[in-house]
């Protein structure tokens, strides 16, 4: 094999590594904020549990991996031939995207950016006649607008379920301090779904690449290599984001109790696992702050702050043609050969190495701090209720 | 081809499993109060963090909880029948959640 061949290999497993790792980083605040905040678990146990909870999920199922390695680019006969670069330069545009939105605070999806980043990629290097629209549509874009929906819809119902049924109309203790037990498997749930979902989409690129090295068949599934490294990569960084949480915490969190912490993160669970199961790759940030958003609607007194939640949509809406110019760029770059690579991968840490010292400088606040589950619990307002409160006194 | 049974059948399984689960620890919730077993969970307090609750608070809540347990109108069998239903009703959940895993997992039933 020539050594370009093999360079650009490696260079696309450490990248995808790199973002799997990223990926988990950034979504431990997602499962594991509200039991930390409800003190339902301490930050160090809710941490590692994440961190082993998505060791596991990754190796559950390897449908989404399907998915990614299999449908969206088409290949082989009166397709597209793959080569690495392009799956090189789709990642770059991925990661790029990613380390952009969230030294801007803004709501983001790394599932998105990555496939963002991909299709830009492919359709620079081989045109329109590169893509399966029909899969796109049918396993990429209508999950990603209607997973949330479906998430914040079941999570409505669980919500309104879980008050019904505790409450009490006397005044004594109606025991949903209970839920925060409850908390501890919902969340842990959140975290398991999450390695079913998110990890099989690096482990799908992987799988790409290595098809289009001929280094295994499309016909195959995701080797047990593939699967094992990633499962480490974005359970190391699921232990490492812990640091992140207990700072969020430090800051403030949004206004969950037990009750409808736990009515949310079954609906998240509950929903990335049948996707997963179906093979639908969905964003597992998107799906869960549908989940607060739709639980915040179903408690009493609660109103919808249109302007805060258009504003994490249209945030939602961006990122994927946005990671996807990203990549189609640095396909643009790719295809000046070998130095193109290079000039990408230079370009491309280079601007996580910037990014990463330029956020150094700033303060710690509100906008890079707060995951953007909690931060789309702003949307709903919850009026406090006047009766609980005279019984605190 | 856009697989509109799939979205269905997540609607469907996603909201069938969160309310059998969200359901019936509720459920168990309740049951338990009325056995007079009120759950207290004392939130945890962190160092440069929020504290939830001040000592004097969960004191009062333990106190309160141990009062409604003793003023209960239930006699001694109906208070066991609570008890063991409010079990049930987590067990219920915690098969209802390996159920769900074990028909996600191909492995487990010999599926591809």
């Amino acid at each position: 094999m020539p050594v370009d061949i093999t360079l650009i290999i490696v260079l696309v497993i450490a990248l995808a590594l790199f973002f799997d790792f990223t990926n988990g980083f950034h979504d431990t605040a997602n499962a594991m904020a509200t039991p930390i905040a409800t003190g339902a678990l301490k930050p160090k146990v809710a941490v590692g549990l994440a961190a082993i909870l998505n060791l596991i999920g990754a190796f559950l199922s390897t449908e989404v991996a399907k998915t990614i390695s299999g449908g969206i680019i088409r290949e082989g006969d009166g397709g597209v031939l793959i080569t690495p670069e392009l799956i090189f330069a789709g990642l770059i545009g991925a990661i790029v995207w990613n380390m952009l939105t969230w030294l801007f605070g803004l709501p983001s999806s790394s599932s998105h950016a990555l496939f963002g980043g991909l299709i830009g990629a492919a359709l620079v290097g081989f045109g329109t006649g590169a893509i399966d629209l029909g899969v796109l549509m049918s396993k990429v874009l209508l999950p990603a607008v209607l997973a949330p929906l479906t998430a914040g819809l079941i999570a409505y119902v669980a919500t309104k379920l879980a008050y019904r049924v505790t409450r009490r109309y006397d005044g004594k203790p109606d025991g949903r301090s209970g839920f925060r037990y409850g908390q501890i498997f919902s969340s842990s749930l959140v975290a398991l779904a999450h390695g079913t979902n998110d990890a099989q989409k690096t482990m799908g690129v992987i799988t790409l690449a290595l098809i289009s090295v001929n280094l295994q068949s499309p016909d195959e599934g995701v080797q047990f290599w593939v699967i094992v490294v990633c499962a480490v990569a974005i359970a190391l960084g699921t232990y490492m984001g812990g640091w992140r949480i207990i700072r969020t915490l430090g800051t403030g969190l949004t206004d969950v109790k037990p009750a409808q912490g736990f009515a949310a993160e079954t609906s998240t669970a509950a929903t990335i696992l049948a996707s997963s199961h179906l093979g639908f790759a969905l964003s597992t940030t998107q799906v869960a702050s549908g989940s607060v958003i739709g639980s915040g609607i179903g408690r009493r007194g609660s109103t919808v702050r249109w302007k805060t939640a258009g504003r994490i949509a249209i945030g939602w809406l961006l990122t994927l043609p946005a990671a996807g110019v990203v990549g189609a760029i640095a396909a643009l770059v790719a295809h000046l050969g070998l130095w193109g690579v290079i000039l990408d991968a230079v370009v491309g840490v280079g601007t996580i190495v910037f990014i990463f010292l330029w956020s150094r400088r700033d303060k710690v606040g509100h906008h890079n701090v707060v995951s953007d589950v909690a931060a789309s619990g702003e949307a709903v307002v919850i009026a406090p209720e006047p009766e609980s409160k005279k019984v605190a006194k | 081809m856009i697989d509109w049974m799939g979205f269905v059948i997540v609607l469907v399984a996603a909201l069938t499993g969160t309310v059998v689960v969200v359901g019936f620890y509720s459920l168990g919730l309740k049951m338990l109060v009325r056995a007079g077993r009120v759950p207290v969970v004392i939130p945890a307090t962190f160092t440069d963090a929020i504290t939830v609750l001040t000592a004097a608070e969960i004191k009062s809540a333990a106190k309160k909880a141990a009062k409604a347990g003793r003023k209960n109108p239930l006699t001694p069998v109906q208070k066991r029948i609570a008890l063991v239903a409010a079990y049930s009703c987590f067990t219920i959940c915690g098969l209802a959640i390996l159920f769900g895993i074990y028909l996600i997992v191909p492995a487990l039933h010999g599926g591809g």
